[in-house]
C-alpha cells in the first residue's frame, strides 16, 4: 500500500511539473510547477543534510571500532564539525568562512586538478602499452595534435598547420560531440519517462 | 601582526605540497590533506544548504496566512522525515519525500533534455546546412555525417543469424565502426581540453607557490 502511494505520489507530482513545464498558459498548472519545484529544493537540501550525517556516522563507526584509516576519519568530521559550526554562528558569507574557502577548499581543489596534468599523461602511456588498437592511436594522435596546435610554442603559433589541424579536429569532434550529446539527452529522456510512467522506482517502491 | 591572507596563504603552500606529494606514491600527507578538505566543503556545503535553502525558505513563510502556512510547512514535514533514512527499520517513512524528489527530478530532467538539449541540437545540426559559403556547406556537411555516425554507434539492434549468432546488419556495422573514429576524435579533443586545464591549474599552484616564497622572502 504504502509502495502504490510513494509511486502515486512520485507520477502525480512528475506529470503536474512537466505539464506545467509545456502548457505554461494554464496559470494553475504552472503555479503547482513552482511550488513542487521549491518542495524538491527543500528536499533535496535536506537529503544532502542526511548524506552528510551519513558521512559523519560512517566516519565516527570508523573511529570507534578503531578499523584503519579512523584517524582520517576523525579529522574529517572535526573538521566538518567546526566548519559547520563556524559557518552556523557567523554564517557562509563571513570573512572567516571565505578565509577557510580561500586557504583549503579552493588550493587542493586546484592540486588535485593540477595532478591531473601527471596523471592523464601517465594513464595515455599505459593506454598505448595495454590497447594499442585503431582507436587507440587515432585517439592519441588526436590529443597530440591538438595539444600541437593549441599550444604557445617559443616561436609563436605554427602558421598553416595549426589552423589547419584545429579546423578538422573542430569540425569532426563538434559533430561527435552534439551526437554523444543527443545521445545522452535521449537516454535522460528515457529514464525520465520510466519514472513518470512508475516503471523504475528509484524512491523505495520495487 | 600577520594578517589573515597570509596565514591563509601559508596554509595553501602546505595543503599544496601535501597534495602534490601523491605524485611520489599514496601517503599520510596526502590523505590527511584530501580528508581535511572532504571535511571541511562538507561542513561548509552544509552550512550553505542551512542557511540559504532551510532557514530562508522557513523564514519566507506567511505566518498571517494560516491556509498558505499549512501548506509552505509540508515540504519541511516531508524533509524531516528523510531523516528516518538513517535508520534501517524507519527508512520507508523517507521514501515519500523520495518520491516528490525523483518525480519533479525526473520531470525536469524530461522537460530539461527536450527544450535544452534535444530540440536546439537537432535545429543546429540543419541550420549548418544553411551556409551560403561553400566552406560553411563543407563543414555543416562533415558536422551533420559526425553526428550521424555516432548516433548509429550507439544502435545496438541486431537480428538472429541461421547460424544462431547475433550480428548487427553489415551496413550499419560500417557505419558504426566509422562512428567510432569520430568519438575516438572527440573523445582525443576533449581529453586535451581537460590535460589544458589541468596544466593551467598546475601553473596557477606553482605560481601562487613562488609568489608566497617571493613575497616572505621580501625579493
Amino acid at each position: 500500500m504504502m509502495r502504490i502511494l510513494a509511486a502515486a505520489l512520485a507520477i502525480a507530482s512528475g506529470l503536474i511539473v512537466l505539464a506545467g513545464y509545456f502548457l505554461p498558459e494554464f496559470t494553475m498548472l504552472d503555479q503547482l510547477r513552482f511550488i513542487l519545484t521549491d518542495w524538491a529544493i527543500i528536499i533535496a537540501g535536506m537529503a544532502v543534510l542526511v548524506g552528510i550525517l551519513n558521512l559523519v556516522s560512517v566516519q565516527m563507526e570508523k573511529v570507534r571500532t578503531k578499523q584503519k584509516g579512523g584517524m582520517y576519519g576523525a579529522l574529517l568530521v572535526l573538521s566538518l564539525v567546526v566548519t559547520f559550526g563556524l559557518g552556523l554562528v557567523f554564517g557562509p558569507g563571513h570573512s572567516l568562512m571565505r578565509a577557510a574557502v580561500e586557504a583549503i577548499i579552493v588550493p587542493v581543489e586546484a592540486s588535485l586538478l593540477a595532478i591531473l596534468a601527471v596523471t592523464l599523461v601517465y594513464a595515455s602511456i599505459r593506454l598505448l602499452r595495454r590497447r594499442a588498437d585503431v582507436m587507440s592511436v587515432i585517439f592519441l594522435v588526436t590529443v597530440v595534435l591538438f595539444l600541437i596546435a593549441v599550444m604557445p610554442t617559443p616561436f609563436g603559433p605554427i602558421p598553416v598547420l595549426g589552423q589547419l589541424i584545429l579546423g578538422i579536429t573542430g569540425m569532426i569532434s563538434s559533430g561527435g560531440a552534439r551526437g554523444l550529446l543527443i545521445g545522452v539527452a535521449l537516454g535522460t529522456l528515457l529514464t525520465g519517462l520510466r519514472v513518470l510512467f512508475g516503471i523504475d522506482r528509484p524512491y523505495g517502491g520495487k | 601582526m600577520v594578517s589573515i591572507e597570509v596565514i591563509s596563504a601559508f596554509i595553501g603552500l602546505v595543503l599544496t605540497l601535501m597534495v602534490f606529494s601523491y605524485l611520489i606514491g599514496d601517503n599520510l600527507l596526502f590523505r590527511v590533506a584530501v580528508y581535511l578538505f572532504i571535511g571541511v566543503a562538507s561542513g561548509y556545503a552544509a552550512a550553505v544548504i542551512v542557511e540559504d535553502v532551510l532557514l530562508a525558505k522557513f523564514q519566507s513563510l506567511p505566518l498571517n496566512d494560516p491556509a498558505q502556512l499549512l501548506i509552505g510547512l509540508i515540504p519541511f514535514f516531508l524533509a524531516a522525515t528523510l531523516l528516518a533514512k538513517l535508520s534501517p527499520r524507519l527508512s520507508w517513512m523517507g521514501n515519500f519525500a523520495m518520491a516528490v524528489l525523483v518525480g519533479v527530478g525526473a520531470a525536469t530532467a524530461v522537460g530539461g533534455a527536450l527544450a535544452g538539449t534535444l530540440i536546439p541540437q537537432a535545429q543546429a545540426s540543419m541550420e549548418a546546412l544553411n551556409s551560403p559559403s561553400l566552406f560553411g556547406l563543407v563543414e555543416g556537411g562533415v558536422m551533420l555525417t559526425g553526428t550521424i555516425l555516432t548516433l548509429v554507434y550507439f544502435q545496438f539492434g541486431a537480428k538472429r543469424a541461421a547460424d544462431g549468432s547475433v550480428r548487427r546488419n553489415s551496413i550499419f556495422e560500417a557505419l558504426a565502426w566509422l562512428g567510432r573514429i569520430i568519438i575516438a576524435v572527440t573523445f582525443g579533443v576533449l581529453f586535451a581540453g581537460v590535460y589544458m586545464a589541468a596544466l593551467t591549474a598546475m601553473i596557477e599552484r606553482l605560481s601562487s607557490m613562488f609568489n608566497f616564497v617571493r613575497s616572505v622572502l621580501g625579493l
